[in-house]
């Protein structure tokens, strides 16, 4: 068994504090600041509550030195991946007014025009849909 | 010399249990799991502009996160709390703390639930949202068309096609006419007629590219507060979703929602797990002993990494 047991940490207050922060969060929501103000202000009390999470509830804090050995090959992983994906997704090279919208309608004109004849009584277009 | 064998003075390896071991190194992929998706959606968000973040459009509400976010964090000091009693042997205390933590994990889904209840309910979902004017109204004409094959379905019985059901419901309404009878069945098919001649004429107003998104929505509007046939579309099916949507296209909706679900989906599987993996303990009940002071910790630490995770998502998703 490890040694976790024992440890002298005020969980309870943690638990208010991250509580707090919780609230700080959803209030940032609503304050009549810049956009790029508030994200950065959610993504720090984020950050902030996770690292409490992970020094205390997750007890690294009282860990030895084996937890850079395990986590930092996953951390630069993490870290890479999005960065790795960045200048391929991130530019914005698709279109918003996506191709398929101009196929389906299309496909509706041609349908219509083999399906209702001349003579064909006033029917909807598209029944089968 | 002498062969006799001596304990060695120094342990090799990692200073923790096997299980503790596993454990971390799981969670190490579990945070390139998530971290996968959290990147994603960064990189997509920010390679789109317009993404939709009106909680009117997104049907996100910050305080159901807020809400799930105090939840899972409550599970998470009740995790702890409880591994810190299974250390000191307050076995009983310890499962009291555990069945509080399943309570909670409960809550946390009962909470995700209706929310996703309410994403359902306005077809806020993967593939299914119009993100131009033409695919609004597309997507309503295509709601209309179903409305109209339930109706022609409820009128005319039987497996035959549509076309020769329909043929059969011109046919009884001409010799009904003939008949002179004003019957009630006269004025369901006349109704069933009329709420396809509205459909026609927007369906080829659409096709044509003649009718803006504006006047659609108040022919539309019209056409549900018809006397006749607007209750066929402004019905709700069984399970309270509109039959016909309100057509507003939301740029970027389908990619909204796929990283929505795929994220939270993932993440509430996680808790199901967390879940099944605390109820193998809750079982113990008397019987819970130091045996198990291993696997509450294991459990814990999973559950607080499940709790890591939602503490990131929940600014991403419903603040940001």
């Amino acid at each position: 068994m490890s040694d976790d047991h024992g440890h002298n940490v005020n969980y309870l207050l943690i638990f208010i504090f991250l509580c707090f922060c919780t609230l700080a969060s959803a209030i940032c929501d609503v304050l009549p600041i810049p956009k790029l103000a508030i994200m950065v202000l959610v993504l720090g009390i984020a950050t902030a509550k996770a690292l409490l999470v992970m020094l205390n509830f997750m007890h690294l804090r009282f860990e030895g030195r084996w937890k850079y050995v395990l986590l930092a090959p996953t951390t630069i992983l993490a870290i890479g991946l999005p960065l790795a994906l960045m200048p391929d997704v991130g530019l914005h090279y698709y279109m918003v007014d996506v191709p398929q919208a101009e196929a389906v309608i299309t496909q509706h004109t041609d349908h219509d025009a083999d399906e209702h004849g001349a003579n064909e009584p006033a029917a909807p277009g598209k029944q089968d849909h | 010399m002498s062969n006799t064998q001596t304990a060695p003075t120094v342990k090799m390896g990692i200073p923790i249990p096997n299980s503790k071991l596993g454990m971390w190194l799981f969670l190490g992929t579990e945070i390139m799991f998530f971290t996968a998706f959290i990147g994603s959606y960064i990189v997509l968000r920010l390679g789109s502009d317009g993404w939709p973040t009106d909680p009117e459009v997104t049907h996100i509400r910050v305080w159901a996160g807020a809400l799930n976010t105090f939840v899972l964090l409550s599970s998470s000091y009740l995790v702890v709390v409880a591994h810190e009693a299974m250390g000191k042997h307050d076995f009983k205390k310890a499962l009291k703390y555990l069945c509080g933590t399943f309570v909670l994990a409960c809550v946390f889904l009962g909470v995700k639930s209706v929310e996703y209840y309410g994403k359902f309910q306005h077809d806020i979902l993967p593939g299914n949202i119009a993100e131009t004017d033409e695919q609004a109204m597309l997507k309503a004409n295509s709601e209309i068309s179903g409305v109209l094959t339930i109706r022609l379905n409820a009128l005319v019985s039987g497996d035959e096609q549509k076309e020769i059901k329909r043929s059969a419901l011109v046919t009884e309404i001409t010799e009904l006419k003939a008949s002179g009878e004003k019957t009630d069945r006269l004025a369901q098919l006349n109704t069933y007629i009329a709420l396809e001649t509205s459909a026609k004429a927007l369906d080829d107003a659409v096709l044509a590219e003649t009718i803006s998104l504006h006047d659609y929505e108040e022919k539309l509007t019209a056409m549900k507060a018809n006397e006749s046939y607007g209750g066929f579309l402004s019905a709700k099916n069984l399970v309270g979703f509109p039959v016909v949507h309100d057509p507003h296209p939301i740029v970027y909706g389908n990619l909204f929602a796929s990283i929505y679900f795929i994220m939270t989906g993932f993440h509430a599987l996680h808790i199901v797990i967390g879940m099944i993996l605390f109820a193998l303990v809750i079982k113990e009940r008397e019987r819970l002993n130091e045996g198990w002071s291993e696997w509450v910790e294991n459990c814990g630490l999973y559950w607080h990494f499940v709790d890591l995770v939602w503490i990131f998502l929940f600014p991403l998703l419903y603040i940001i």
